[in-house]
Formats: C-alpha cells, structure tokens, sequence
C-alpha cells in the first residue's frame, strides 16, 4: 500500500485543488457534480466524498489542460465527448469508492500537492465549469433523448406489432368460440353416437350369445343333417344342443308368451332334430343290416352269438331314437329281421352241421335219441336266448341285475318308468328274434313225437318240453311266440302220450285170460303194463320236484298254476293206466270164471288189486286212486270174508244145523227140527271136533293162493271169529230148556270144544278180548 | 380291488372275445355259490339247488384282453343230467367243481370229465375245482390227490372257497387263458360257429386295423406251467385284497 501512494498522489492534490475552487458558485445548485461539490465543501475536504468528487473535477480538467484546444474540441463535438464524459463519470463513481481508503491515509501531502498545482487548469475549471457540465449534461440527455426516442419508435412498432396481434388473437379467439360453439353439437352427437354404439355393440353381444345359443352354427347343422357325417360325438353333441335349444325355448316362450324368433327357433330347430332322427334311423337301419349278418369288413360265418355287440354310438343312437318310439321300431323291426333270418341260418347249421369241423356233432345226428334229440336244439334254443338277451341289453344299455345292475342302480330307480318301457323293447325283440326259430323247432319236435312208440319216452320228452316251456316263460315271457311254441308242443306230446297209453289200456281191455291158466296172480300183460305206470311215475316224480324245488324259490302265486296241471296230469295218468288194469281184472276174471268154475276168481281179483295197489304204494301224489283201491279191495275182502265163512262151516259140518237154527221158527223148539236132532247135532259136532284137528283150522289151502299174507290171515280169522259167534249162539241155543233138549249138556260136552267158548277160541288161536 | 371295480365299471363296454363256459360238478358242491361269488362277489346264503340250467355273465380283463365269459351253471342232480348234457355243446371251457370235504364228489369226477370229453368241442377246456376250501378240519381229498388227478387227465386244477371268495377268480382267468393260447396256437378258430369263443367288437376293430391278431403279452408263454404259475402267484393276491 505505501508504494502505490506516490503514483495516486498527484491525482488526489488536483482534486483538492479542484474543490476549493469551485465550492463558492451557489448558482448551480442543481447541477449534481456542483450539489456534490457543496456538499464536499460543507463537509470539509477531508471526508471522503469530497475527496472524490475534486479527484475527478481534476482527472476532468487535467486532461483539459494539457490540451486546451481540444477541450473546446470536445465541447462543440458533442455526440464523441458525452460518451467519453460518460465513461469518465462511470470510473469517477468506481474510483471514489475503491480508492477512498487511500485518500484517508494520505491526506496532507496531498493537500499540500494540490496547492502546488498549476493554476490555469484550476481557473478554466472555475469558469468554465458549470459551462462544461451543463454542455456535458445537454449532451448526455441529447443522447438519452436520442436514445430514448429510438426505443420509443421501436415500442411503438411493438405497439403497434401487439395491436395486429391482439386483434388476430381476438379474431381468432371468436373464430375458436364459433368453432366450439359448432364443435359442442358434434360432441354432443359424437357422445350420442358412441352411446349407441355401444348400446349396438351390447346388442350385438347380447344377440350373439342369444344365436349361439338358440341356433345351431353351419357345421352343427351339417352334422344333424348331412348325409356325409356319419353319427358320433359332434353329431350327439349338436342334438343334445338342439334339444336344449326347444327346451330353453319353450321355457323362454312360457314366460313372455309366444314370440316370433322363438316360433322360427322351435319350427328350425324341430326340422333340424326331425332330420338328426330320420339320420338317427338311417344309421340304425344299415347297422342293424349289417349286425349279425356277418357281412362287417370280411367274410365270417355266421355264429348266433359272435359279435353279438353294441358299439357305444349304436347304443347312443337307440337311446335317442327312444324319443321317437315309430321310427325306432321300425329300425328294430329291421334287426329283428336280420335277426331272425341269422338265427334261423345259425339254428339249421348246428342242427345239421355243427361245430367246426363237424365237433361239436350236428344236433340232427342224435334223431334217434328223442330226447337228447329234442333236449339239445331246447338248450342251444335257450342260449340262444340268453345271447340274445345279453345283446339287447346293451343295446338299450340297461344293466343286468348283477355287477351292471349294480353300478347303475339308482339311476335306475329314477328311471323306473323308461325301464320299463325299456324291458318291453327288449322283450319284444327277443321274443320276435327267437320267435321264427318256432317253427323248424315244431316241426322236428312234432316229427319225432308222431314216430314214437314208447310212452315214457314220450312222457319224458313231454316233461323235457314242460320244464323248458317255464324257463322260456320265466326268460321271454308267457305271451312269447317260443312260449307259446312250446305250449303247443307240450300238449302235442302230452296228448302223443295219452294217446299212447290209452291205447295200450284198450289193448290191455281186449285182452283174454288164459282159460288154462290155473295161476291166480296178476297175468304178465298187467304186470308189463304196471312196470310202465310205474316208470311214468318215477318220471313224473321227479318232474314233480322240479316244481316243488321251483315253487320254494318262485312265488307262491305261480305255485298254484304251474303245479295243479300237473296234479291233474297225473290223475288222468293214473287213471287212464289204472282203470282198464281193474277192469281187466275184474270183467275178464268173470268171463273165465264163468267158463272155468274152478278157478278161483275171488283170490284173482284180490291178488290183482292188491297188485295195483303195491305199485302205487311208493308215490304219495297217487293216494286218490290208492284209497279207491282200497275200498275195492276191502269190499273184495269182505265178499271173501263171507265166502270163506261158509267154506269153512261146511267144512265143519255145522253148517245143515246152522241153516235151520237160523231159519227155525221161534216159536218151534229146535230140537223137533229134522237136522238139529240130538242125534243128528251129535254127529255135527263130532266132525266138528274132528275137524278142529285138522290142518285147515290154522291154515287155510285156498286163502293161500293170496298174494298178501296179511290178507289171508286176516280174512281166515274173520271167518273164524263168526264160526266162533254162530258156535256160541249153538250152544246157547242148545242150553235153552224151549229147545227142549234132553242133556243139554252131556250132547255139547262129548266132543271138543264141549260147548266151552274160550277153548274154541284158544284152539282158533283168538283172544278172548274179541268178545 | 382296484382291478374288480375297473372291470366292474366297463361292464358295458366292449369286449375282445366272447366265451362260454359251462359249470359242472355233483350237486352240492357249490357250483352256484362259486359263480355267484365270481359275478357278485359275494357269498349266497341258502342256495338252493339249481333248476336245470342258470345263465349270468361278466366280463373280465385278462392282459390287454377284455373277455366277456357267459356262464351256464348246471344243475348238479342227476335227474337234470339229461337236460345239463345238452349245454356242453358249444362250451369253450369248462369249469369241474367238486367238494374237498365230499370224497364222493370228487370220486364221480371221472364220470363227469367223461361227459364232458364226449359232448363238447374237442378243445374244450376244463379246470378242476376243488371247492370249500375254507373248511379245512373237513378235507377229505387232499390237495396233491387232487393234483395227480388233474395231471392224468391233463386237466387244470386248483383250489376255492365260495364263502370267503378266496381264489375264485382264478379258476375263470385260468380258463380263459388257455383258450386265448389255443386260438394263439391256431387250434382253435373264433369265427367258426359253435366253438363258444367269437370276437368281441373290440377285437373286430382291432382286426381291421390290423390285418393279424396279436396277442401281445401273452406271446412267448407257451408252456401251461408258467402261466399257471404265474396265475396262482398274481390270483391269490387279488382274491385276499377283496376280502377286505
């Protein structure tokens, strides 16, 4: 700092100079340099402002002085001396602050400088000073003046540029209101529009839904109605739409009442679904054709049961087709025929070829054998069947009662109605399929039943066609055409076989006994004649718990039915077998005993009955006509009874004595009698005794020729038990004082029994309890 | 388990091949019992004696095989014996029942197979069945008796119980096998009427495809032991899970 002070020196002193002199002009007191000056005079030198202000009134006319020409220069070039002034005035005002320091602390010597100055620059400035500045000034605000007047023209453009703008901003402004005002309408029907559009759009949604769902696309129809399209999934999948269609249609239409497009929908959808069902049995048709015909890709042979199979589609299509019951009964009448003609081919290849390479044997090889003949075409018959069944089950998928029963089973019971509706079609065709087979069936039955000779052969084929006829009622039904068959069937040999024994009965009627034939049994032809009833017996006896073995298992309702006609066959068997065997025994036996009194007719009969008898003791189902024989038989015995009574008292001798003590008068004493007196009833009672001796008393020769045992003692004792009786009303008559015999006593006691009952009877062997 | 209610669930779906057998054997000895096990696998209390002839059906899988089997069981009496005769014919297989705890029964075994040889087709065949096997204090016919006997008459044999239901299914799996071996062999011929085996849709179908049969899994087992073999070993296991 203090080596700067000498060069500022000079600078301050001509500033102190320059102060001095001009602080007494009062007169410019507007004048700002002048205004500082006095103010920089009032306030003493030494402060700094005035300090400043002389330093710059000396840099002023410093610069002056030392070219005084030219200041005058400067004054009259005003335009190039107000900006040098300008930027003279500028530094001033820079100086006087940065440098204001310095003049503090230098203040004397420069003081003392300045009084030193040169003095002409000083006087010029007292002169010229205010001159000066006000020239200074005039100028400066010429060229504010000048300056400002440019901006002023260029405010004025710009004034007038805003004004142009303002008003094409006005314009534009109206122009943008009118635009909006017109632009509102379009917004207003832009908005307008969109709603609609979107309201549409919704519709349209809303219709689409509404046609998918109520009408079939191109391709569902192609599927329900082409030709081409061959039923499976899309075309079920497009039924079952068309029928939820009608369906949500009828629904629809219920609630708001009968519209156009639900009339159009049912009408379209209902042609569409008539369509589906005609293709429905078009398809079932040809399937059915081909079902069993064997005709599928190759060549096979036709088997009742082979291939007997319902694709899942067939089973889809009958179940559909279930809704059109006319159209799927025609279908069925069609596998029914190609049924029917397979089954019967089938049927004729086992009767007369049989399996592969002949083994199985044809079922025409065993003719001979009626009953193998006519028992395998009934069981190839019932497998038949039962094939035939298992297909039209799966066919109309109903499940057997069994594993599938089982699984399907409550949805079964919901279905009750349509099961049964169901079992109906499947008992139809069953029945119609089989039913053709009827007729080669009849045929070889009927052959075989008119060839047969043997009545039990033909019994049993008689019972083999029972028992099939109810399993065949119990698996199609009685009102089936094969029932109905084999009924026929059934009262053919049934009347093949009565026919057959009736015959054998007439036979047996005309036949003659042998007049040489001393023998008092059953003659052969009866007995042969037996054997057969009772072979037919033991045939119907166990045909006879086929029924009581099926009644514990059936209901007791079919019990009843199935088992009185054949009680009554059975009584009409017996009685067609057993009644000209009793007639031959008993008209036959008079004849010979009329021409050949000796023999023993009454031993014959009793012998024969109790023959027929024997044979039916085994079966309890005869006791009808058993308990008819016995009554016979009884009677018989009794008539024996009664002849052997009197055999035997003639043989004792009693009987004259006897006749006229039953015969006498009671009024007339028997004793006066021709044969009962004394001597005469001795004589009686004497070969009485003798008699009693004998053999015959225990043992009767003719009683011996019966067959039973039994009977001939029984018989015997009868006789003797009345001998006994008439014996003992002898002796009481003997005793009796109005018979007026002499040694009543004495006459009965001489010989045996001497008038004791209880010996006569303990010679008989009688007990006495019999009294 | 599983297995039965797969088979039980697709009852009504297609089949390879369609075979019949026919249930023989003396009265008594459970004939009934052991198909109504093998149908409805479930015991049949107060079983009566068959009527002639009873039909029922079920469809089993055997390999890749779905094998509808239609059942004929007989009448054991002797007095139905004219009627039963009549259903050997067409029989593909046969299953001949007798009663472990009846020596009886397995006495007149002979007369039976007798019948059968000489009714049916020759290609029948038959599996023996000893049945009751849960009354074990009651045997009288041991089991390698049985067994011999099978052997000389080169017939199947093995051992049930309808009661429990142990090894019932066995006896029809069995069956089936060797039939489905001998149409393999080409002794026997589905499409001939009268064989009591016949193609099934599903093996029409397959056919179609495929100009010859193929019986895959069962190809290379020729020999009757090893499928009897492995019959028993697979059987029992399924016989004791439907126990429970």
């Amino acid at each position: 700092m203090t080596s700067s002070s000498p060069s500022t020196s000079p600078l301050v002193s001509r500033r102190a100079v320059f102060g001095s002199s001009s602080s007494p002009s009062p007169t410019h007191g507007r004048n700002p340099v002048s205004l500082r000056l006095y103010k920089v005079l009032g306030a003493g030198f030494e402060d700094e402002p005035t300090k400043e202000a002389l330093r710059t009134l000396s840099e002023l006319y410093g610069a002056t002085s030392a070219s005084g020409a030219k200041t005058t220069l400067v004054n009259g070039k005003t335009a190039k001396g107000e900006t040098q002034v300008d930027s003279d005035t500028d530094d001033d005002d820079d100086t006087e602050e940065g440098a204001s320091e310095e003049a503090k602390l230098s203040l004397g010597p420069f003081l003392s400088d300045e009084v030193t100055a040169p003095t002409g620059a000083a006087a010029h400035a007292r002169k010229n000073l205010r001159r000066d500045i006000d020239v200074k000034l005039a100028g400066s605000s010429r060229k504010f003046l000048s300056a400002l007047g440019q901006v002023d023209q260029k405010l004025d453009a710009l004034q007038a540029y805003i004004t142009t703008m303002r008003a094409q901003c006005d314009q534009a402004h109206t122009q943008l209101h009118t635009t909006n005002e017109a632009c509102k309408s379009l917004l207003d029907q832009a908005g307008n529009l969109r709603q609609e559009r979107d309201t549409v759009a919704t519709q349209q949604t809303i219709l689409n839904l509404f046609v998918s769902r109520f009408t079939l696309t191109s391709e569902e129809v192609i599927a329900l109605t082409s030709r081409d399209v061959l039923p499976g999934k899309r075309f079920f999948a497009a039924m079952d739409k068309a029928v939820k269609i009608r369906e949500d249609c009828r629904v629809l239409m219920s609630v708001d009442g009968p519209t156009k497009a639900g009339v159009d929908i049912i009408a379209a959808t209902s042609s569409n679904l008539e369509q589906a069902y005609d293709k429905i049995f078009r398809y079932l048709t040809s399937e059915f054709q081909a079902i069993g015909r064997g005709n599928r890709d190759w060549e096979r042979s036709v088997d009742p049961d082979a291939n007997l199979e319902a694709s899942p589609t067939l089973k889809e299509a009958v179940r559909r087709l279930r809704d059109r019951p006319e159209l799927l009964s025609d279908a069925l009448e069609v596998l029914s025929q190609t049924r029917q003609s397979t089954l019967l081919a089938t049927f004729l290849d086992a009767l007369t070829r049989g399996g592969p390479s002949g083994l199985p044997r044809p079922i025409e090889l065993h003719a001979h054998d009626p009953l193998r003949y006519i028992g395998d075409m009934l069981a190839w018959l019932h497998q038949a069947i039962a094939a035939e069944r298992e297909f039209m089950e799966s066919l109309f998928e109903l499940g057997r009662d069994g594993i599938g029963g089982r699984m399907i089973g409550s949805a079964r019971k919901f279905e009750k109605g349509r099961m049964g509706e169901v079992e109906e079609w499947i008992g139809d065709m069953v029945d119609k399929n089989v039913g053709k087979l009827s007729g080669p069936l009849k045929l070889r039955v009927q052959q075989t039943l008119r060839s047969q000779e043997s009545p039990i052969l033909a019994y049993k084929v008689s019972n083999l066609l029972k028992f099939y006829e109810l399993t065949m009622r119990r698996t199609i039904g009685e009102d089936a055409v094969l029932s109905e068959a084999l009924r026929e069937m059934s009262d053919v040999s049934d009347k093949v076989f009565f026919d057959a024994i009736e015959a054998q009965g007439r036979a047996l009627l005309r036949l003659l006994l042998n007049l040489d034939d001393t023998a008092l049994t059953p003659p052969a032809p009866i007995q042969e004649h037996m054997q057969m009833l009772r072979d037919i017996l033991s045939v119907y006896e166990s045909s006879r718990l086929d029924d009581s073995g099926r009644t514990e298992a059936e209901e007791s309702g079919e019990d009843g039915k199935s088992k009185s006609p054949s009680e009554f066959g059975v009584e009409r068997i017996l009685d067609v077998m057993v009644d000209p065997a009793l007639e031959v025994c008993l008209t036959a036996a008079e004849e010979k005993r009329r021409s050949r009194p000796s023999w023993d007719q009454a031993v014959f009969v009793l012998n024969s009955l109790t023959y027929l008898q024997g044979v039916l003791e085994s079966y309890a189902f005869a006791s009808t006509k058993r308990e008819s024989l016995s009554a016979m038989i009884e009677d018989k015995v009794n008539q024996l009874v009664e002849e052997h009574y009197h055999d035997v008292l003639k043989d004792t001798g009693l009987d004259t004595v006897i006749i006229v003590l039953q015969a006498k008068d009671p009024g007339v004493p028997l004793s006066r009698l021709d044969a009962a007196q004394p001597h005469e009833l001795s004589v009686a009672l004497q070969k009485f005794s003798s008699w009693l001796s004998g053999l015959e008393v225990m043992h009767s020769p003719r009683l011996a020729q019966l067959t039973v045992q039994r009977l001939h003692s029984k018989i015997h004792q009868t006789a003797l038990a009345r001998l006994v009786k008439i014996y003992q009303r002898l002796c009481e008559e003997v005793r009796r004082p109005e018979n007026r015999y002499e040694a009543a006593s004495t006459l009965l006691g001489g010989q045996r029994p001497f008038g004791q009952i209880h010996l006569l009877k303990q010679i008989f062997g009688l007990g006495d309890e019999d009294e | 388990m599983a297995d039965y209610d797969a088979d039980a669930t697709e009852l009504l779906e297609t089949y390879d091949f369609l075979m019949k057998y026919i249930i023989i054997g003396e009265a008594g000895t459970g004939k009934s019992c052991l198909l109504h096990q093998f149908t409805h696998n479930s015991f049949k209390d107060h079983s009566q004696h068959t009527i002639g002839v009873e039909f029922s059906s079920r469809t089993v899988k055997l390999g890749e095989k779905r094998i509808k089997l239609q059942l004929w069981d007989t009448a054991g009496q002797e007095r139905f014996r004219s009627v039963t005769r009549s259903y050997y014919r067409g029989a593909a297989g046969a299953i001949l029942v007798y009663d472990i705890t009846n020596r009886q029964s397995f006495q007149n075994l002979s007369r039976w197979l007798a019948d059968a040889r000489a009714l049916a087709s020759p290609n029948l065949v038959v599996v023996l069945v000893g049945n009751k096997s849960d009354r074990e204090d009651e045997r009288e016919v041991e089991w390698a008796e049985a067994s011999r006997w099978a052997a000389e008459h080169d017939v199947h044999f093995l051992e049930t119980s309808s009661l429990t239901g142990d090894n019932v299914e066995a006896p029809f799996l069995l069956c089936a096998r060797s039939i489905l071996l001998s149409i393999e062999s080409g002794s026997l011929d589905p499409d001939k009427a009268g064989s009591g085996v016949s193609y099934g849709d599903r093996a029409l179908r397959r056919v179609n495809s495929s100009s010859r049969l193929s019986f895959g899994s069962l190809s290379g087992r020729r020999k009757k032991g090893t499928v009897k073999l492995r019959l028993k070993d697979y059987v029992p296991g399924t016989a004791n899970s439907e126990c429970c």
